[in-house]
């Protein structure tokens, strides 16, 4: 008898923030946008991406991160942000975790910026305006490192 | 004897006729101008508006378009930061409206109650100067409705203009005059040839009363004040008007010392002043009063021998009139007869206290910036120099910074600060960080600091005389101790109190007076 | 303001809106502005620090800022705006800051050094906004959803 896994199905696809084991990618969004937050939210979750925690400044970022600790996969960072801006936080997650998948999202692309934030240990860098492909194609590529 | 009698009478007549005729001719050479208007066509026919009530003949480039309003308001337009509304007369009067869209459409901007409007026309003829009494009432065939938008029809050498009554035209029964709620009308004047008692053709058959709603036609303006004193003229006091008219145009003219004697003479140098206005190509004030009270001579001797009247109609008339005003080496990099000039006539260094700040407002494309900028690196080399220089032309000023020219233009003194490009050359780099190009409006507040030097050219004459006095006293509170200023090569500040010539060779000036910082 | 800022927030807006919105956007003329001026209706205002201080302030109508918002939050399973809440006004801002970080990323390839504070909105009837002694640029963007008018003012830091 032929079972479902004879016939490979033209629709399925592998829903890219699925990893091997068929767990989700666990994302924290540090955004202080509730629009941003709300655009990458959708972006990651249709590709089976689980975001489990949402943060609105540099502090409250570096605070959810160590609460979920290890329970985070990829962390998408802004830059500009009241209390405690996006480097900084940054600069905070790494030394806690060396290991952290961070991603900057920025509106602001100076090089500089860009520098600093992968020689704090930033994976990669993502300009607004936000279109699907470059969001995943970055974040995948941050993990998969 | 019977026969002789009859001659003489003949005679006589014939000879009386002459007379009368003389006299006639005489009467209208006295009949001096005092009246003054625009005139442009509008489907086919002449009409004219008051040139007091106009402020400028434009060229309207792109409008914004504003949804909900009558369809005879065009839009909004921004006139140099200034939002105004745009009717077309044509779609207001019932008028065709050619098919082909222009990029730019002709059109005055009117003053009406303090509110500026745009108007857009078939074309711009020219400005014409008639009496007053030329004047005559509006023939009783228009129907009612359009009547009251004219002050009355002239006729001139050959051609019957229709003078509108612009503030009738946008001001609301209520007194507003915003245009808004602006009611669609027939075209006043007669169709079907003019001077025809063509009845039918009047405008009674024309237009649709549209319903006066409230019309949010761009900017709302704020209610304004009863209207002003009717300018439509020539239907009663004529002479009245006309005296007032005069009285108004010399107010406006120069205010300096000495108005020539004569009232004739009066009216053409004032009106020529507001031609001039009107065609936006320069203002007379006291800083000016003398060279234009010498160009008109000059200009008047021209004309004359030229066989062309001497009033400005058109924009080339206007051009050509201000043409020598300009002062030398406009639009391109100082030689070095001027250089010399203006080398002697800047401070010496011990004048001029600690580092030289420089603000040239009405740079253009920056020639004139980068000439200075030089000779001051020449003339004091050991001087921390900063250059503020800006224009309110955009295309102009954002060609300065990367200014880039053939070394032919470029005289020997300025050699060792150029470097070569692909284009052609620009200053060097140590030329450029002395100065800062900028998009600014003289109008505005800045932030120049105290300067040694202002350098502003021939840019007074071209602001309206309210603002030239504006900027004066602008250039006043910022002039330095030992400052100079250089204006244009014909315009005195002196004429200004509070403000001497400081004798050099070049027209330059410095402050004086008890608020004067200056060291002499 | 001084020549070189003029074309990167010009360029910026156009970019950002043409990307963000995917519609036709048209730049009307510049012109200069001085003091205060009102405000259509809803204003997000972006901080500009560095070698200049100031701000961007963009101005529009509440319908427009609801359109675009609209726009913007095409495909992302929300109910379609009718009114201007915390979501929309995320939005705009968001708008107002991407703008504003692409304008101060072009002025850093030419050399100067700017930032940017987060960005503020602000909405209501009869606002105006004074900036003491200051000339803002005007920028007027036309696009189906309305008009916004983007508003520079910029001050050298000596």
């Amino acid at each position: 008898m032929k079972t479902k896994q004879d016939f490979p199905s033209i629709n399925e696809r592998k829903a890219e923030g699925v990893k091997e084991n068929g767990d989700a990618y666990k994302v924290l969004i540090v955004d202080d946008s509730m629009f941003v937050t709300k655009q990458i939210s959708q972006i990651l979750t249709s590709e089976g991406f689980d975001v489990v925690g949402t943060a609105s400044d540099g502090q409250q970022g570096v605070e959810k991160y160590k609460e979920l600790y290890p329970n985070v996969d990829v962390v998408t960072m802004d830059i500009t942000m009241p209390k405690m801006d996006g480097v900084s936080a940054l600069e905070q997650i790494i030394e806690f975790d060396k290991n952290a998948v961070v991603v900057m999202i920025s509106a602001l692309g100076k090089q500089d910026l860009v520098k600093k934030s992968l020689l704090v240990g930033a994976k990669n860098y993502i300009v607004k305006p936000l279109d699907r492909k470059k969001v995943l194609e970055r974040i995948l590529m941050s993990l998969n490192q | 004897m019977a026969g002789e009698s009859r001659f003489t009478s003949i005679a006589g007549t014939i000879a009386q006729a002459q007379r009368d005729a003389e006299r006639e001719d005489e009467r209208r050479q006295d009949e001096h101008i005092d009246f003054k208007m625009v005139t442009f066509s509008l489907g086919g026919k002449d009409y004219a508006v008051d040139i007091m009530k106009v402020k400028e003949i434009a060229k309207f480039g792109n409008f914004t378009y504003v949804p909900n309003t009558m369809h005879f308001v065009r839009g909004v337009y921004n006139l140099r930061g200034e939002i105004i509304s745009v009717i077309d007369l044509r779609q207001m009067f019932g008028v065709p409206v050619p098919d082909e869209e222009k990029a730019q459409e002709s059109g005055l901007i009117v003053r009406v109650d303090d509110h500026l409007l745009g108007v857009v026309v078939d074309s711009i003829d020219r400005v014409v100067g008639i009496s007053s009494s030329e004047i005559q009432p509006p023939h009783p065939i228009f129907a009612d409705v359009n009547i009251r938008y004219i002050s009355g029809v002239v006729e001139h050498e050959g051609r019957l203009y229709i003078l509108l009554d612009v503030e009738r035209i946008f001001t609301r029964e209520d007194g507003r005059a915003d245009g808004s709620g602006l009611e669609s009308h027939g075209a006043p004047g007669m169709r079907g040839g003019a001077g025809a008692a063509g009845a039918a053709g009047a405008a009674g058959a024309s237009g649709t009363q549209a319903a006066t709603g409230k019309q949010a036609a761009g900017d709302a303006a704020p209610s304004a004040g009863p209207a002003p004193d009717a300018s439509g003229a020539g239907q009663s006091s004529a002479g009245a008007a006309g005296a007032d008219r005069q009285a108004g145009a010399v107010a406006r003219g120069a205010s300096g010392p000495g108005r020539p004697q004569s009232a004739a003479a009066d009216t053409d140098v004032s009106f020529i002043g507001e031609a001039l206005a009107a065609f936006n190509a320069f203002h007379p004030s006291p800083i000016n009063a003398d060279w234009v009270a010498r160009r008109f001579e000059e200009w008047k001797a021209e004309r004359s021998r030229a066989g062309k009247e001497i009033q400005l109609r058109t924009e080339e008339d206007a051009a050509a009139f201000v043409h020598p005003f300009f002062s030398p080496y406009t639009e391109a990099f100082w030689g070095e007869d001027y250089l010399e000039r203006v080398a002697r006539t800047l401070p010496d260094d011990d004048a001029l206290p600690g580092n030289l700040n420089v603000w040239n407002p009405g740079c253009g494309k920056g020639y004139e910036t980068y000439s200075l900028a030089v000779l001051l690196r020449k003339t004091y080399p050991e001087k921390r120099i900063k250059i503020w220089a800006s224009d309110i032309d955009l295309l102009s000023i954002s060609t300065a910074p990367n200014l880039v020219f053939p070394a032919a233009s470029v005289p020997e003194y300025y050699r060792e600060y150029l470097v070569e490009g692909t284009n052609g050359f620009s200053f060097a780099e140590e030329i450029k960080e002395l100065i800062l190009f900028e998009y600014h409006d003289v109008l505005h507040e800045n932030t120049v600091p105290e300067a040694g030097v202002i350098l502003s050219r021939d840019l007074l004459s071209m602001l309206p005389q309210e603002a030239q006095h504006r900027v004066t006293a602008d250039f006043s509170e910022k002039l330095g101790p030992g400052g100079i200023a250089i204006p244009g090569a014909q315009e005195a500040l002196d004429a200004l109190s509070g403000w001497r010539s400081v004798g050099g060779a070049v027209n330059a000036y410095t402050t004086v007076g008890p608020s004067s910082r200056s060291t002499t | 303001m001084r020549v070189e800022y003029i074309n990167p927030f010009v360029e910026s807006a156009y970019n950002v809106l043409k990307e963000v919105l995917n519609s036709e956007v048209n730049r009307g003329d510049l012109y200069l502005k001085s003091t205060s001026m009102p405000v259509l209706g809803v204003a997000a205002v972006v901080g500009l620090a560095g070698d200049v201080e100031g701000r961007v302030l963009f101005d529009m109508t509440k319908e427009t800022a609801i359109n675009i918002a609209a726009a913007m939050l095409e495909g992302m399973d929300l109910e379609k705006p009718t009114e201007l809440d915390d979501m929309g006004k995320a939005t705009i801002t968001e708008l107002a800051n991407m703008i504003t970080g692409q304008s101060v990323t072009k002025l850093h390839n030419l050399g100067f050094q700017f930032d940017l504070t987060p960005p503020a909105i602000f909405t209501g009837e009869n606002m105006e906004v004074s900036d003491t002694g200051v000339e803002a640029l005007i920028v007027p963007m036309e696009i189906p959803q309305g008009k916004i008018e983007i508003n520079v003012a910029i001050r050298e830091r000596s």
